[in-house]
């Protein structure tokens, strides 16, 4: 088989994308959201990527991530090919009620978790009854 | 035959979509007929079963001279939740990644990332040496390095012409 035909189409579209200057290859990182009703946990899947080279930014209700994949990087003819290449980028519209200033970032195992707490003012409230103690008038 | 590559990452914007899918195609095809052409002996078939439930992780595989490395997208998972077994022909990557209790608030909202126990047998394209194999896990991804097997390569026969 000539080298031509081994070479991988992603990769050649990658490429070829860096060169005409068209948007790169990005792909959706499937997420969980999970409401914990003082605030909402992202997560999302970002196998491989480093820390470092991950963005989470926060502008008008709009949550947007976004990260270098790595490239590949096992040596050898390729036999199987089930990933593609290209960075990860999704965005979330969150609304209003958020608290931009309040949200961390964590990425462990592969994973990012993004924590975005509620506004004070939006977050449920449990009010506490207090016992009324005797000193007023006794009932 | 796995002819419908198994994606787990989804491109955004149709243009792109399209532009991968046409890509993977084209990418399997040229598996095919490498595969087909380029091995003088019997290939294994690459047969590969999801029971119902289950999920399968994605992976990469290639071979060099000595060796065949594969690579398995297992994200938010430890090292303690992945088996990695190898026989002569094939490796099996198996686990867990477990589900996280919905405590209080109002529960998963949204949810599409895969959990519960996988299995996956991947045949290899040539027999390995089970006792040298080395398997990594980091930031969510696998690396499984396997050498090949020098025995397996003396037992190939070489068909001698006629006199």
């Amino acid at each position: 088989m000539s080298s031509s035909l081994t070479t991988t189409a992603p990769e050649a579209e990658v490429a070829r994308r860096q060169t005409t200057g068209e948007p790169a290859l990005t792909y959706q990182p499937h997420v969980d959201v999970y409401d914990t009703g003082s605030g909402l946990t992202i997560r999302a899947d970002i196998p491989g990527a480093s820390a470092d080279s991950i963005d989470v930014a926060f502008e008008d209700g709009v949550l947007a991530v976004h990260a270098k994949a790595p490239a590949r990087d096992l040596p050898g003819r390729v036999l199987r090919q089930e990933y593609g290449i290209g960075d990860y980028r999704r965005s979330f519209r969150l609304g209003d009620g958020f608290d931009g200033a309040e949200i961390t970032a964590e990425y462990r195992r592969g994973v990012l978790s993004i924590d975005v707490p509620r506004l004070a003012a939006v977050r449920p409230r449990k009010v506490a009854v207090r016992v009324a103690t005797a000193s007023g008038s006794a009932c | 035959m796995n002819l419908i590559p198994f994606r787990t990452k989804r491109t955004s914007g149709i243009d792109a979509g399209n532009m991968a899918t046409l890509a993977d195609f084209r990418n399997e095809m040229n598996r095919l007929f490498e595969g087909f052409f380029s091995r003088p002996l019997m290939m294994p078939t690459w047969f590969e079963q999801v029971e119902p439930g289950q999920w399968m992780p994605a992976i990469d595989m290639t071979e060099d001279e000595s060796k065949i490395h594969v690579r398995a997208e297992l994200p938010g998972m430890g090292p303690e939740d992945v088996d990695v077994s190898v026989s002569e022909d094939r490796l099996v990557i198996a686990g867990e990644k477990k589900t996280e209790s919905a405590k209080g608030g109002n529960g998963w909202a949204h949810r599409e990332s895969h959990h519960g126990s996988f299995t996956r047998a991947i045949p290899l394209p040539e027999a390995v040496d089970p006792s040298q194999v080395t398997a990594r896990y980091d930031k969510g991804v696998l690396t499984v390095e396997l050498t090949k097997s020098p025995t397996a390569t003396a037992r190939k026969v070489p068909v001698q012409i006629g006199g």
